[in-house]
Order: structure tokens, then sequence, then C-alpha cells
């Protein structure tokens, strides 16, 4: 409570300020494609100024006076404007951009200049722009695999669904497409990722010193922004790839009597033919593979200060093999969000999201015929008002409401199998997260941006909550070093909504920048981060099968710390920049299976994991090229990641799956001229753990291993480097080639090793009691051409 | 199924796998005392002798098999009776003095190098076959063409089973590491309790001809031995592939402890299994 009084009377204290003062607000906009445009910098002297927020709208308040205001955004032209500050005024611009920059511009919101002064650090943005220049494998580009090539975010392999950011697991990232959560952003087992780059506008990564307005996830927020629309003209590409075509139509809706658009849509899709292979081949003829996806999104301004936008995703994995499996998995989101400026300075944003994540697995053997239906299911409401209390002070507040149902997974006969129906008792959980976060210059060198978050998870009914013989699932035999499940006693039914366990969150949040000199800052952050869900996962990577399941009786939330420190230095007028970061982050109630945990088809997943800590830290550098004719950047990470949990290698710290010691990018792209560009990018990393056999025994006849020490040994050190062209079409033409080769020295770079039973012998299948180890590698080369029009 | 790995692998143009064995060091451990075997009731074709294999851990890529372990003393107890087993040769001791018999407990009691292993597992009763028989089938994906042995089968209603599957093909018993293993030979009714189930297939790996003879038995196992068989199929149908099910290795635990030393862990398991048979001949 004494928080509240100190935050009202400190909010007394800026409305006292704020005397003979007026505002200055307005929206920023791209002037070819009318996009709203955020983080755009306004400054109004020396050292006043402020930047645009997520839809574009900037307010100041500033005294009686008259200002030269300059708006500048890289790759735009500068906007210079004298305003007689005498009033309340609405000004807003309409930026063009600039076509000698464009192109040459790689981390494009982050001026290197901004990079020095914000006070965000371990922050990356990076626009769709930047990750299409970029290289690809199949010539798809990828957002997740382009946030790889930034310091301190890796994956566990080639195919992996999900990405690791500082040492953390891929289920403690939140992903947000439009505020939407995306439980499971990857295509085709983790190959490829669920965001078509053509209906994306940009991202944001947070790494740490995460602000107060995020909320329910440990390591990171990586929060997604779909094209709001072309509102001037109408505007269609057509993308022709190896393994999949999309196309994106975008035009203006709602035009008044003088051809000002009220509106504007955007509509993607892209479909996969990568099954029209398998067909072709005799032998693969009965799998069939596939994914799709759409986006959209719609939005219509009311009036002056009031705008609505309508937003959605729908993506869909298949993979089936006749008379064996088949799995289909995808996520589905909707947003509708409102926002009003309700005066001068203070912006209400709300919105109201629904995300559905589902799967299921078909057994298709016959005589045992099934399908497995897994979801998870949540519904949003998140209101935040900004307060723009004057020139040195901004503050966020609001709060977040999520309802979440998790069907942990329903069984049904097919075809006329003897498999007996049956669900799973359905789950049922509220979270809620209140939050407060200002940003405030204290002095020309200084300034901060605090607040707090304070969450809470209800688990609630309907529900039949399992006892347990002596109050928990499992049981720890520390002398033959073993978990034993204990014995269900009895049960305890709660009806609907009724509350079955609670948790509550206290989360700080603070960032500081001090300002060395106009070229170079330090920056040092903290934060505390909560996380109600986990994904239970078995496997050394995250699959579309794994299970999110909420905290409650039997499993505990998450939480970690973080402490950031970092300098940040720009050079030669911009050309180059550069940061360093140290960090460590301390992990709390981490889970993690035990060993032999079976979880598919499991109705008690406590009875299968185990929570302990984990630990990770590191140092990290970029430097940046932002102009010429070669751009690009360096990157180099020196991490650890580490767990310990009670039962598991020997109750000693272990090397988590994402664990590496060394991880360097170098990125380049070079424009020769107005036709060609090229693109490069050389990825190097330590090997990752792996967990090889220390003996063997016979069972039953086949040849089984033995194992000690969990994530032991390393795999071989994984190093690739992809080259790419574009050649821009003539002066008329719409069309554009984009030609790449991935992995262009053909390294065979392990994704796993791992050891069997040689079980042919002279081409007949038996058991031979040799064993052999395996390397598998994903792909070798790959070239491939892209062919994109607009029409 | 154990092509299942390269028709993910079309995905990519080219992606493959390479015998590194040479390129690998392992670490070594202790040598562990491994047991594989237990009591069998079978009242089709009763056995002369109880049987256990006794054995110690070799290196993963060491050539050769796991060294026989010849000087333990090994017996077994019903809850009243102690049977002393006899060391035959090649770590193999027998009894022929038990007598099977249903829902009875049986403990082992193994004595080796000054140290005691102690392990128990119940028998329970297995119901018998339907119908065993066999069908021609095309060549897929995951197998060639030949004959495959199916059988019908009824599960006891209201009560938990669990079954493992053995095929032999001309008196052979067949295995072969794969991933499918786990899915096929080792079942729980837990979906099925009380059906009958058709035209399921024992071990998707055996292919027969017309003239050979396959027999199939049904084992009615604990669901503590189940896990451990699921488990153990898993591992060593591993094909390195993160995302189709790629557990973390770790050591399978055995229901045999040393109760002198606990962390000398023995492995394998001393399981009690009731045994259903048919034997049928391939025909046209």
């Amino acid at each position: 409570m004494k928080l509240y009084v100190s935050i009202l009377f400190l909010l007394s204290f800026f409305m006292a300020q704020a005397q003979d003062q007026y505002t200055l607000s307005g929206y920023i906009k791209d002037k070819a494609s009318g996009e709203s445009l955020w983080g755009v910098n306004i400054t109004v002297s020396a050292n006043q100024g402020t930047i645009t927020n997520d839809y574009g709208f900037y307010s100041i308040k500033l005294a009686k006076g008259t200002y030269k205001v300059s708006v500048t955004y890289l790759g735009f032209k500068t906007i210079e404007k004298e305003v007689v500050l005498d009033s309340d005024q609405k000004i807003s611009f309409e930026l063009e951009e600039d076509s000698a920059e464009l192109g040459e511009v790689i981390i494009t919101a982050d001026k290197a200049t901004k990079a020095v002064q914000s006070t965000e650090m371990s922050v990356v943005t990076l626009t769709s722009k930047t990750i299409k220049k970029l290289p690809t494998v199949l010539g798809e580009p990828d957002l997740l695999k382009s946030i790889q090539l930034l310091p301190g975010v890796s994956s566990v392999n080639d195919a992996a669904s999900g990405f690791n950011v500082r040492g953390g697991s891929a289920d403690q990232n939140l992903i947000l497409l439009d505020d939407a959560v995306i439980y499971n952003a990857s295509h085709l087992f983790g190959f490829f990722s669920v965001f078509n780059t053509d209906a994306v506008k940009d991202l944001k990564l947070y790494k740490g010193g995460i602000p107060s307005v995020y909320g329910g996830r440990l390591s990171s927020v990586l929060d997604i922004k779909q094209k709001e629309g072309n509102t001037k003209d109408f505007n269609a590409e057509l993308g022709i790839g190896l393994i999949s075509s999309k196309g994106l139509a975008e035009g203006p809706i709602f035009k008044d009597e003088n051809g000002e658009a009220k509106g504007s849509y955007m509509l993607a899709g892209r479909t996969s033919y990568i099954g029209l292979f398998a067909g072709l081949s005799e032998e693969f003829k009965d799998t069939k593979v596939s994914f799709y996806d759409i986006n959209l999104k719609a939005n219509y301004s009311i009036n002056k200060n009031n705008r609505i936008f309508l937003s959605g995703y729908f993506g869909r994995d298949n993979f089936e093999i006749d008379n064996f499996l088949g799995t289909r998995w995808g996520n589905a989101t909707g947003t509708l969000r409102w926002t009003s400026v309700l005066s001068d300075d203070l912006f209400l944003q709300t919105s109201a999201i629904f995300s559905n994540y589902d799967y299921n697995l078909d057994n298709l053997r016959t005589g045992s015929e099934f399908r497995w239906n897994s979801n998870i299911l949540n519904y949003n409401f998140k209101p935040r008002l900004t307060w723009f209390i004057n020139a040195n002070n901004t503050l966020k507040t609001g709060f977040d409401y999520t309802y979440y149902n998790f069907q942990p997974g329903e069984i049904k006969p097919l075809k006329n199998s003897s498999i007996n129906p049956e669900k799973f008792r359905e789950k049922f959980g509220a979270e809620i997260g209140a939050y407060v976060d200002l940003k405030q210059k204290l002095s020309e060198k200084l300034s901060l941006q605090y607040g707090f978050r304070i969450s809470n998870f209800n688990r609630i009914g309907k529900d039949v909550i399992p006892t347990y013989a002596t109050g928990n699932p499992l049981t720890y035999d520390a002398v033959q070093d073993i978990y034993q499940e204990n014995e269900v006693t009895g049960e305890t039914a709660f009806s609907k909504g009724k509350k079955i366990k609670d948790f509550y969150g206290f989360e700080p949040r603070f960032s500081a920048r001090y300002l060395i000199n106009d070229n170079s800052s330090v920056k040092f952050s903290y934060n505390r981060m909560y996380q109600y869900l986990h994904l239970i996962s078995n496997t050394t990577s995250a699959t579309p099968l794994d299970v999110w399941a909420p905290s409650g009786p039997f499993l505990k939330p998450q939480y970690s710390d973080q402490i950031a420190l970092g300098y940040f230095q720009s050079l030669k007028d911009n050309k180059y920049d550069f940061n360093a970061e140290v960090y460590y982050k301390k992990m709390n109630d981490v889970t993690d299976f035990i060993d032999g945990a079976d979880l598919l088809f499991t109705k008690s997943i406590e009875t299968e994991v185990a929570q302990g800590e984990g630990r990770a830290y590191g140092f990290e550098l970029q430097v940046n090229k932002n102009k010429g004719k070669l751009t690009g950047w360096l990157s180099y990470t020196l991490a650890r990641s580490e767990r310990k949990v009670l039962g598991i290698n020997n109750n000693q710290f272990y090397a988590s799956n994402n664990d590496q010691l060394h991880e360097l990018n170098l990125v380049g792209m070079y424009k020769l001229n107005d036709r060609w560009e090229f693109g490069g990018n050389f990825v190097f990393g330590s090997g990752k753990p792996v967990t090889y056999p220390t003996g063997q025994y016979e069972q039953n006849g086949i040849v089984v291993a033995d194992y000690q020490n969990r994530n032991g040994d390393r795999l071989p050190a994984y190093h690739r480097l992809d080259v790419s062209a574009t050649l821009y079409p003539k002066k008329g033409n719409r069309g554009k080639w984009i030609f790449s080769l991935a992995n262009l020295y053909n390294r065979q770079n392990a994704a796993s090793i791992y050891f069997r039973e040689v079980s042919e012998l002279n081409g007949v299948e038996m058991s031979t009691g040799t064993t052999e180890a395996i390397k598998l590698s994903y792909f070798g080369i790959v070239p491939s051409v892209t062919y994109q029009f607009k029409f | 199924m154990k092509k299942l790995i390269f028709s993910l692998v079309i995905l990519f143009i080219v992606s493959c796998e390479t015998e590194v064995t040479n390129d690998i060091t392992l670490n070594g451990s202790a040598p562990r005392l491994i047991i594989n075997g237990g009591i069998e009731r079978n009242t089709t074709t009763p056995l002369a002798e109880q049987r256990i294999e006794l054995t110690s851990t070799i290196g993963f890529l060491d050539t050769g098999d796991p060294t026989p372990i010849t000087d333990a003393q090994v017996s077994v107890n019903d809850g009243t009776t102690n049977f002393d087993f006899a060391h035959v040769g090649n770590g193999v001791y027998t009894n022929s003095d038990i007598v099977a018999t249903l829902d009875t407990e049986y403990t082992v009691t193994i004595i080796w190098q000054n140290e005691m292993y102690v392990g128990s597992d119940t028998l329970t009763e297995v119901p018998n076959f339907d119908n065993v028989y066999a069908e021609f089938e095309a060549e897929t994906l995951f197998t060639d063409e030949g004959y495959f042995v199916k059988f019908d089968a009824t599960d006891p209603a209201g009560i938990e089973n669990y079954y493992y599957y053995r095929v032999y093909k001309n008196g052979e018993f067949f295995i072969v590491a794969d991933p499918g293993n786990s899915f096929t030979l080792v079942e729980s009714d837990e979906f099925f309790d009380g059906q009958q189930r058709v035209g399921v297939k024992p071990n998707e790996e055996v292919i027969f001809q017309i003239g050979d003879t396959a027999k199939v038995e049904q084992l009615s196992i604990t669901e503590a031995y189940h896990d451990f068989l699921v488990e153990l199929f898993t591992q060593t149908g591993n094909q390195g592939l993160s995302f189709v099910g790629n557990p973390p290795p770790a050591s399978i635990r055995s229901n045999v402890l040393n109760t002198d030393t606990p962390s000398n862990r023995a492995l394998g398991y001393f399981y009690t299994v009731d045994v259903a048979e048919e034997t049928i001949e391939i025909v046209e």
C-alpha cells in the first residue's frame, strides 16, 4: 500500500509541475504506405524530445515558446518544422523514405545514437526489410533464424522448435504477434518459423531489462507487429520459392470524399508444396507433408482520436504417413484493439485477444487407430494507459488479464478400432498482471526506466486434484538416487471457478542509462520475472507435441532475477556502433523431467517432472556498421547455462541443452549498384552438450546403453557460411530474383550424435550385437531461387 | 519405421547420417552387474528350468559381448521357499525346482563381489490369443513385402493389464532395435480395457515367407516392467531426431537394488511373466 501512496504522491508532483505548459502531439506515418511508424525521434531542442509509441503517436509537454521541431527516423528524410507553441497543438507528420539510404540500413529502428541514448538495454529490433536481406535456407526468409544471428540468442539445433535467449529454455520466451501469445512458433518440426516476413512489419526482442508492461515468461519477450496495410494505394505481392509460395494484398478502405482512407487492410497467405516432392518419389508416396498460414490485419479510424485494429493469424502443419501416424498442429489468434487519444497527453490502448494452440496425433496402425487431441486456449484482456506527463516523464500503467483453458488430451477411436474414447480432465487458470512503468529523465546524463508488476495466478476448477500419500506426488530416495511415485490416497473435487491454488509474484524492474558523452553511455538493468506456465518436454529440444502445464498444487511457478551491465558507443558519426553487455541470470523452480519420464499420454504430469534451479551468465558483444555500401554486424557471445535438479546428474549442476560457450556471427550486406545486392553470414558455435553412453549391456536380445552424467559430453563445433544475391528489376519491371546458397562449403554439422546397435547384416534385419556411433546432419549445401513480383 | 527418418529427411535436399564410431572417445565406467532373466510360467509348453543370466557392462563401443559373471550366488524366494540357482556356464544360472505360480511375488537375491543385490516382481495371469494368423502385405515405406503375423486378442475387463510380445521365426527369437518397438512390443490396456483388438502385429519388423514357422508369445507383465521396457525400447530406438522425440538419455533403472553400496547400481530386470503362445505355419 505504501508503494501506491508514494506513486500517487509522485503523480501529484508531476501535475503541479505541469502548469503553464502546452502539449504538442500527433501521429507519424510513412508517406508511401500510411503505416504508422514507432520509435521515431521528435526533437525540439538539443536536450528535449520524445519518441513515438507503438501506434506512431507522440506527445510532449513544453513551455510556451517557438520550437524547431525535427522528426528523424533512419531510412527516412528528416522533417524540420517551426512550431509556435502558444496553445495545445496537434501536428502529424508523414515521412518520406530516403531512397539514397534505402538498402544500406540494417538495424533501422535503432539509430546508433538512439542505442546510446535510450534507457533500454539488451534489446534488439529488426525490420522485416532487414530479415529479407539475409541469406536463407531454401529461399524462405525466417524471422526466428534471423534473431539467432544476434548475440545471446541461439537454438538447440537446426530443427529445433523455438530459440533460447541468454541460457533460458525455449518455453521461457513470450512470443507475441500483435499482442496475441504464440505457443509454438514452428513449421515443419522447427525447420521454419510460423511468421510470414511479408506480413510482418518489425520485431523487438527483449533479452533483459524487460519493462513491467510485459510478464509471464522468464527469459525474453519477442514482440512482433504485423503490417497495418497501405492506406494510400492497393498493393499486391507474390513470391514463388522452392518450397513455398506466398502472396500479400493490402490497400485502403473507407475512403472519404477527399480520397482520404479511414482505414486499411492487409491479407497475406503462404503455403508449402514440399509434399509434392515426397509424392514424386515412389518410396515416399505415402507421406504427406505440408503447412500453410494466413495473416490478416485491418484498421479503421473512427475519428481523429479513436482507431480500431483487428488482426489475426491462423497456421497449420500436417504430417502424415499412411497406415502409421499423422500429426497436425497450429496456432490461431485474433486481436481486437482500440486506441484512443483521451487528451493531448493521455493515450489509451485496449486489446481483447484470443489465442489457441492445438495438436493432434493420429495412430493409424491397424487394430488400434485413434486420434489424440490436445490444446491450450486463452482469452486475454489488456488495457494500458500512457501518460506523457512532461518532456521528462512518461508513465505507463495497466493490467493484463488472461483466462486459460488447458485440454491435456482427448482420445477418440478412428475407424472401427477397439480403443475406448477417453477425455483427460481439463485444467483452468486465470492470470493477472498489473503494472506501473515510469520513464524518467533525471538530468542531461541520467535517465531511468523503472516500475513493477504484481502478478497473480489462480488455478481454478472445475477439477479433481489427487491427494498423495506423503503430500507430494514424488519422493526422492537419496539412498537409491531415484524418485518414487507416491500412492494416490484420495481426491478433492473443485467446482467450476473455485480456487484450487493461487500464487503471487512481485516483479520489480529497473534500468538506468548514464551518458558519458554524446557518443557513449553505460547502462544497468535488473528485472525479476514470474512464469506460471511450464512447457513439459522430455526431448532435448521442444517439439510440437509438448504439453503446456499450469502451475498448481504440485507445480510451482518459475521465477528469475537478472542483472545486466552494458556499455554503448557510436563511432565515426554513427557509421559504426558498438555495445558490450554482461549479464547474470538466476532461475528458480525451472522444470526438468526426471530420469525415465514418460510424457506421452500421461494424466499426471506432476509425477514425471522435478523442479530445480538454473543459472546463466555471459558476455555479449556487437559491432554494427550502419552506413555505406557494406553494412552488417559482428556479434560474439561467451556464455554458460546450467541447471541443478534433485535426482538428476547426482544432484550436481549440469549444462542445459542450449549451453554454448562461444558463439560468433558475422553478417554482411553489400549493395553493388541499383540492381545487385549481396548478403552473407557466417556462424560459428562451440559444441552443444550431449550425453554419451558410458557402458553397454544386453537385455531381451538387444544392446542397451548405460549413461552417467547428463549432458557431460559435447558435439563437435558448428559452423556454416551462407551467401545470397538479389537481382532487382530494371525500371518498369516488377519482378525480383533472390539466389541463395546455404552452407556454402557443405559442412556436415552434427545436429546430434547417437549410438545404436547395428540391426542389419548383409541386408537382412537382425540383432548383431555390434555397436556404432552415428552423426546426423540436417543439410549440406542448399541452393535455392525465389522469384517475387509486385502488381 | 526405421525409415521414418528418411521421410523427414526428404524435407531437405541433402541430409545425412554418417558413421563416426572412430571419431568418438567415450568415458567408461566401472563394470556394473547386469541381470537378464526371470521366472516364466507357460502352460502350453512348460519350461524345464528357470533361467537368469548375469553379465557385467563393457564400454559402449567395445567390440565383443558383455562379460559373463560366473562367480555369483543366485537364489529366488517365492515367499515361503528359497531356490538356489546353479551356474551352468557363460553367466547363465538355472533352477528346475521352481513351479511358476500365479499371483506370487518372487524375490531374487544375488551376491557378487561381496555385495548383495535384491529385487522382486509379481506373476500375473495372461489371457490367450483369440486367433493368430498371417497376412501378405505389399511393400511400404517401412517394410518390404511379405507375410506378417497378426493376432486378435481380448483384454480382460476391469483389470489393468500390461503386455509384452515376443515373435520367433523358425524357432529363433527375433528382435531388432527400432523406434517402433516402444509402441508395438509393449502395450498397456489403458485405452482398450475390456476390448477385443483385431489384426494387431506383435512385431512389425519380422517378415515371413511361405513355409516359415511363426511363434507368437503374449506375456503378462507388471506395470513397473512395462515402464522399464518402454524406456528401454524408446532409448534403443533413438534416431537422433530431436523433433520426433529424442529423450535425453539416462540410465534405465533396474528393479534389482544393491543393498550394500546403493551407488554401485545393477542394471537390467528381474521379471516374472505368464506366457500365452501360439505357433502357425505360413501358407499361401
